[in-house]
C-alpha cells in the first residue's frame, strides 16, 4: 500500500498545454476520482503517473519513493507496481482469462493458480470464467477481468481510466460495486479518471476536478457539490440555479427571500447558487413562495425535472428536480420555495442568465 | 533504435559500395557508360514496362482484393490462394513460360505482362489487409447519405485504401525498374540487361556501377515521393470498443461475370507457367525423359540446398526487418521514416549489381566471407527485406499499443512485453514475412548465380542451365518442385499476411 503524490506536473505537446501544474495527493488506501471533461488532460495525468508519458516538469512519488522528476524517469512503468485498467480493458486476445489475470504474477504463482482464483473472486467473477477467451466475454465481464488482472499482483496503487465508459446503466452499477468492493477488500490506493459527475461523486473518497490542465478543486464529494470553488465548477459538478442577491452576515437576500449561506461568506452583491433539488415546487399560494411558470418538463420515472421562468421582469430560468412532479404541465403557474442553505460567490462571477441556460443544458 | 540503424546500414551497404566503385572507375568510364545511347534506350524500356505494368497491378490487385475479401464469392479461400500464387512462382519460370507462348510474347507485351500478372498480388495482399481493417460503419454511413453501392466504393472505400495501393504500387515500380530474372526468357532488353552486359562483356564493374546511378536516383526519388504522397496516412487503427466485422456483399447476378474475370486473371498468371510445365512433361519424348533421368539425381540435393538457403535468408530477413517494422508503427517521425525508406534501397540496384557489390566488399575487407554460404544468404536477405518489412508492418499496425502498456503496468519490461504479448499476437505476420522472403529467395536467379558457393547448385540454377540449353524435359522436374513450393507458400501467405493471432478461436 502506498500513497501517491504528484507535484507541479506540467506537460505540453508543442504549443498545446495539456497539464499546467497539477498537484495531486491520494492518501493511502483511498480512492480519488479525477473528474474532467474530455480534453481536460485527465488521461495524460494518469499516463504520467504510470510512466507511459514523461512530464515536462514536476515530480511523481509513489509510496514516498520518487518515480519521476523534471522530465526524467527514475522508475520505469514495469517497476512502479501500479495496476492499470485501460479505457478499453486491453485484455490480451491471445490469452485465456486465467492467463490474462496471471500475466503480472511471478512464474511459480502463475502455475499455482490460487492467486488467479482469488483475484477473480475479488471482482466477483465466477471461477468457471478462467478458461474463456476475452472475445467470449461481455463488456462488463471484460472490465472485471481487466481489474482482476491489475489487482492480482497486489499493486500498491491502481489507476482506472474511464473503467465504466460504454457500459449500460445496469451493468455500470454492478461493475462499479464490484470494483469498489475489490479495491476496499484489498485496501488498495486508487485513482479513477472519469468525465461522469455521478460516478466521481459516488466513488471517490475525494474528487479532484481537472479543468484546462489545472486541478481547480480537490475535496470530499459533498463539499465539492455543496461549495464548489467557483460558479463554473458549480455548473460542471451538477445543475445549478444562479440568481443575483445581496449578502450580509450569514444570510443572503434574493428573489427567493432571505436564505442561509454555507461555506465562505462574502458581503455585498453576490451570485447565489442553488441546487435544483433544493427548490420545492408548490401549486397553491398558501405557503408563500415566488411565482413562476413551467416552460418545460422532463419525466424520468421516479423524478421529474421542471424548467421554469420566474414570473417577475427578470424571467430568470430555474430548474427544479422533484419527486412529485406528476400532473404538472407546461404553462402551469406554480410557486417556488428554496430549502436548505445556499452557496454565494462574488458578484463578478455572476452571470444569472447564462447560468440558467447552463443549468437547463446540463439537465437535458 | 540502434537495431534499426544497424539493419539500415547493412541494407544500404551494397548501394554505398556501388557508388564507391563507380567513383573509382573515374568519371570518363562512368560518363561513357551512362552516355551511350543504348543505355538510354534500355533505361526507357524499363521505365515503359514499369509505367504500363504498375497501373494494371493496381487495378488487378484492388479488384481481386475487393471480390475475395468483401463479396460472397463461391469458393472464396481457393480464389485467395490462386490470386496470391503468381507472386510465389519464380519469375524466371514465368518468363520461360511466356516466351514459349510465341514470338509476340517475347517483347514488350511479354515483359509488361509478366510484371503485371506476377506482381499484382503485392497490391492484393496490402489492399486485402486494409479492407479487413475498414470500419463497416463508414460504408453504412455512405449508403445512408444516399450513395449507391458503386458510389460508396469510389467515394468511401477507395480513398481509405489509398495508402495500401500506393505502397503496393511503389513496390511494383521499384521491382520493375531493376527486374532481370523475369525477362531472362524474353528477347526484350531492359536496363538490367545493359548492366548485365557491361558486367559480362567487359567485366567492367565500375561501368556497371556507374549505370546503377540511374536506378539509384530513380529509386530514391520514388521512395521519398511515395512517403510524401502518403503523408500522414495512418496504418495503425485507432479504434475504441468492439469493431464489427465487415459485411460481405452478395454478388447475385454478377456472380458469373466476376468469376469469369477472376478465372481469366488466374489463367494468365498461374495457368501460363503451370501449363508450360504440363506441356514440357507431355511433349518430352521418352528418350529425352530418360536422358533427363540422369538429371533427377540432382533434384533432391538441389531442393535441399534451395530450401536451406531460403530458410536461413528468411530468418535473417526477419531479424533485419523486425526493428524497423516495430519502430515505424510505434514511433513516427522523420528519423524513423528515413530508416524505413532505407530498407527499400535494395531496389535501387539491379540484383546483379547488388550481388557484385557484396562480393567486392567481401573480397576486399571480409575475405573469409568471400564465396561463402553466409554471404549468399545475407545478400538474399537484404535483397528481399523490403517485403518482410511490408508484411511485418501490416501485422504490427493492427496490434494496439495499449496491450503492450498493460503488460508494462503488470511488471513486464519492454523486451518481456514484446516477447510475451506482441510477438505471440504477431505470429501470423511473422510467418507471412518468412514465407515471402523464403519464396523470393527460392525464385531468385541473378544473386544466386553470382554468389553461390562453387560446389553448390539450386533448383533455380539447374532449371536455368537446362532451359537455356533448351533441355526442357530436364528442366521440368525442377520447375515442378518450384511451383509446388510456390503453391504451398501462397496458401500460407493468404491466410497469414497482415493478420493478428485471431480473437476468435478458429
Amino acid at each position: 500500500m502506498a500513497d501517491l503524490e504528484c507535484r507541479d506536473i506540467r506537460k505540453a505537446y508543442g504549443e498545446r498545454v495539456v497539464l499546467a501544474g497539477v498537484d495531486l495527493t491520494v492518501a493511502e488506501g483511498t480512492l480519488t476520482a479525477i473528474l474532467g471533461s474530455s480534453g481536460s488532460g485527465k488521461t495524460t495525468l494518469l499516463r504520467i503517473v504510470i510512466g507511459f508519458v514523461v512530464a515536462d516538469c514536476g515530480t511523481v512519488s509513489i509510496g514516498g519513493k520518487l518515480a519521476a522528476d523534471a522530465g526524467r524517469m527514475y522508475v520505469p512503468p514495469d517497476k512502479r507496481a501500479i495496476g492499470y485498467v485501460a479505457q478499453e480493458g486491453a485484455l490480451f486476445p491471445h490469452l485465456t482469462v486465467a492467463q490474462n489475470v496471471g500475466f503480472g504474477l511471478p512464474r511459480a504463482q502463475r502455475k499455482l493458480g490460487s492467486r488467479i482464483a482469488e483475484a477473480l473472486d475479488l471482482v466477483g467473477l465466477d471461477r468457471s470464467y478462467a478458461d474463456r477467451r476475452p472475445h467470449e466475454l461481455s463488456g462488463g465481464e471484460q472490465r472485471r477481468v481487466a481489474l482482476a488482472r491489475a489487482l492480482a499482483p497486489r499493486p500498491a496503487l491502481v489507476l482506472l481510466d474511464e473503467p465504466f465508459s460504454g457500459l449500460d446503466a445496469a451493468l455500470r452499477g454492478d461493475t462499479r460495486a464490484a470494483v469498489l468492493g475489490a479495491l476496499a477488500g484489498a485496501g488498495t490506493t486508487a485513482a479513477l479518471v472519469t468525465h461522469d459527475q455521478g460516478e466521481a461523486l459516488s466513488m471517490g473518497r475525494e474528487v479532484a476536478v481537472l479543468r484546462n490542465g489545472r486541478l481547480v478543486q480537490t475535496a470530499a464529494p459533498e463539499t465539492l457539490y455543496r461549495t464548489p470553488a467557483d460558479l463554473d465548477l458549480a455548473r460542471f459538478v451538477g445543475d445549478a440555479v444562479v440568481v443575483p442577491g445581496v449578502a450580509r452576515g450569514g444570510t443572503v437576500a434574493c428573489t427567493f427571500g432571505t436564505l442561509a449561506v454555507h461555506g465562505e461568506l462574502v458581503a455585498g452583491a453576490v451570485a447565489v447558487m442553488i441546487r435544483p433539488e433544493q427548490i420545492r415546487v408548490v401549486r397553491t399560494a398558501d405557503g408563500g413562495g415566488v411565482p413562476a411558470r413551467i416552460v418545460g418538463l422532463s419525466f424520468y420515472g421516479p423524478e421529474s425535472v421542471l424548467q421554469m421562468e420566474l414570473a417577475d421582469a427578470s424571467a430568470t430560468a430555474v430548474t427544479a428536480r422533484t419527486f412529485d412532479g406528476t400532473g404538472a404541465e407546461t404553462g402551469d403557474e406554480v410557486r417556488l420555495l428554496v430549502e436548505g442553505t445556499v452557496a454565494t460567490y462574488r458578484a463578478a462571477d455572476a452571470k444569472p442568465d447564462e447560468g440558467g441556460e447552463a443549468a437547463t443544458a446540463a439537465a437535458s | 533504435m540502434g537495431a534499426c540503424l544497424v539493419a539500415a546500414l547493412l541494407v544500404a551497404a551494397p548501394v554505398v559500395v556501388t557508388v564507391v566503385q563507380a567513383a573509382q572507375g573515374g568519371f570518363s568510364v562512368a560518363g561513357s557508360a551512362i552516355g551511350s545511347t543504348s543505355t538510354l534506350t534500355l533505361l526507357l524500356h524499363s521505365i515503359e514496362v514499369a509505367a504500363v505494368a504498375t497501373p494494371i497491378c493496381a487495378v488487378l490487385g484492388v479488384g481481386t482484393a475487393w471480390f475475395v475479401e468483401r463479396t460472397t464469392l463461391p469458393g472464396g479461400r481457393l480464389w485467395a490462394v490462386l490470386v496470391v500464387a503468381p507472386l510465389t512462382i519464380p519469375p524466371f519460370v514465368t518468363s520461360y513460360a511466356w516466351a514459349n507462348l510465341g514470338p509476340s510474347f517475347q517483347g514488350f507485351v511479354g515483359a509488361a505482362g509478366i510484371i503485371a500478372f506476377s506482381y499484382y498480388p503485392i497490391v492484393f495482399l496490402l489492399v486485402a489487409v486494409a479492407l479487413r481493417g475498414l470500419d463497416p460503419a463508414l460504408e453504412e454511413t455512405g449508403r445512408s447519405l444516399g450513395l449507391s453501392g458503386r458510389g460508396t466504393f469510389f467515394r468511401v472505400v477507395l480513398p481509405q485504401l489509398r495508402p495500401a495501393i500506393y505502397g503496393g504500387m511503389l513496390l511494383v515500380v521499384l521491382d520493375a525498374l531493376v527486374e532481370f530474372d523475369a525477362f531472362v526468357g524474353l528477347k526484350f532488353q531492359t536496363f538490367s540487361f545493359d548492366v548485365y552486359a557491361q558486367y559480362q562483356l567487359g567485366f567492367s564493374t565500375s561501368g556497371a556501377a556507374a549505370l546503377s546511378f540511374a536506378s539509384i536516383a530513380l529509386c530514391v526519388i520514388l521512395l521519398f515521393g511515395e512517403a510524401r504522397l502518403r503523408g500522414h496516412a495512418n496504418y495503425t487503427r485507432v479504434s475504441q470498443g468492439a469493431r464489427r466485422l465487415a459485411a460481405r456483399y452478395t454478388l447475385g447476378r454478377s456472380t458469373v461475370p466476376v468469376i469469369a474475370v477472376l478465372a481469366a486473371v488466374v489463367a494468365i498468371s498461374v495457368g501460363i507457367p503451370v501449363g508450360m510445365l504440363v506441356r514440357w512433361f507431355a511433349e518430352s519424348s521418352n528418350a529425352a525423359l530418360s536422358s533427363a533421368g540422369g538429371n533427377l539425381s540432382y533434384l533432391l540435393p538441389a531442393t535441399l540446398t534451395s530450401v536451406e538457403i531460403g530458410v536461413v535468408a528468411a530468418v535473417l530477413g526477419i531479424l533485419l526487418a523486425l526493428p524497423v517494422a516495430v519502430a515505424v508503427v510505434r514511433h513516427r517521425g522523420p528519423v524513423v521514416t528515413v530508416l524505413e525508406r532505407t530498407m527499400y534501397l535494395s531496389f535501387a540496384l539491379p540484383d546483379l549489381v547488388g550481388a557484385i557489390a557484396l562480393a567486392y566488399l567481401a573480397s576486399h575487407w571480409l575475405h573469409f566471407l568471400y564465396g561463402s554460404f553466409v554471404l549468399l544468404v545475407f545478400a538474399e536477405a537484404i535483397l528481399f527485406v523490403p517485403f518482410a518489412v511490408v508484411a511485418l508492418r501490416a501485422t504490427f499496425g493492427q496490434i494496439e499499443p495499449s496491450l503492450e502498456e498493460s503488460a508494462r503496468s503488470l511488471g513486464s519490461g519492454q523486451l518481456a512485453s514484446f516477447w510475451r504479448v506482441t510477438l505471440p499476437l504477431a505470429r501470423p505476420g511473422l510467418v507471412a514475412a518468412l514465407v515471402l522472403v523464403f519464396t523470393f529467395t527460392l525464385g531468385d536467379l541473378s544473386t544466386t548465380q553470382v554468389l553461390l558457393p562453387v560446389n553448390l547448385y539450386t533448383l533455380g540454377t539447374e532449371f536455368y542451365s537446362n532451359s537455356s540449353t533448351v533441355a526442357f524435359a530436364a528442366a521440368a522436374p525442377f520447375a515442378a518442385v518450384l511451383i509446388a513450393l510456390a503453391m504451398a507458400a501462397a496458401y500460407l501467405l493468404m491466410s497469414r499476411f497482415g493478420t493478428v493471432r485471431a480473437l476468435a478461436s478458429r
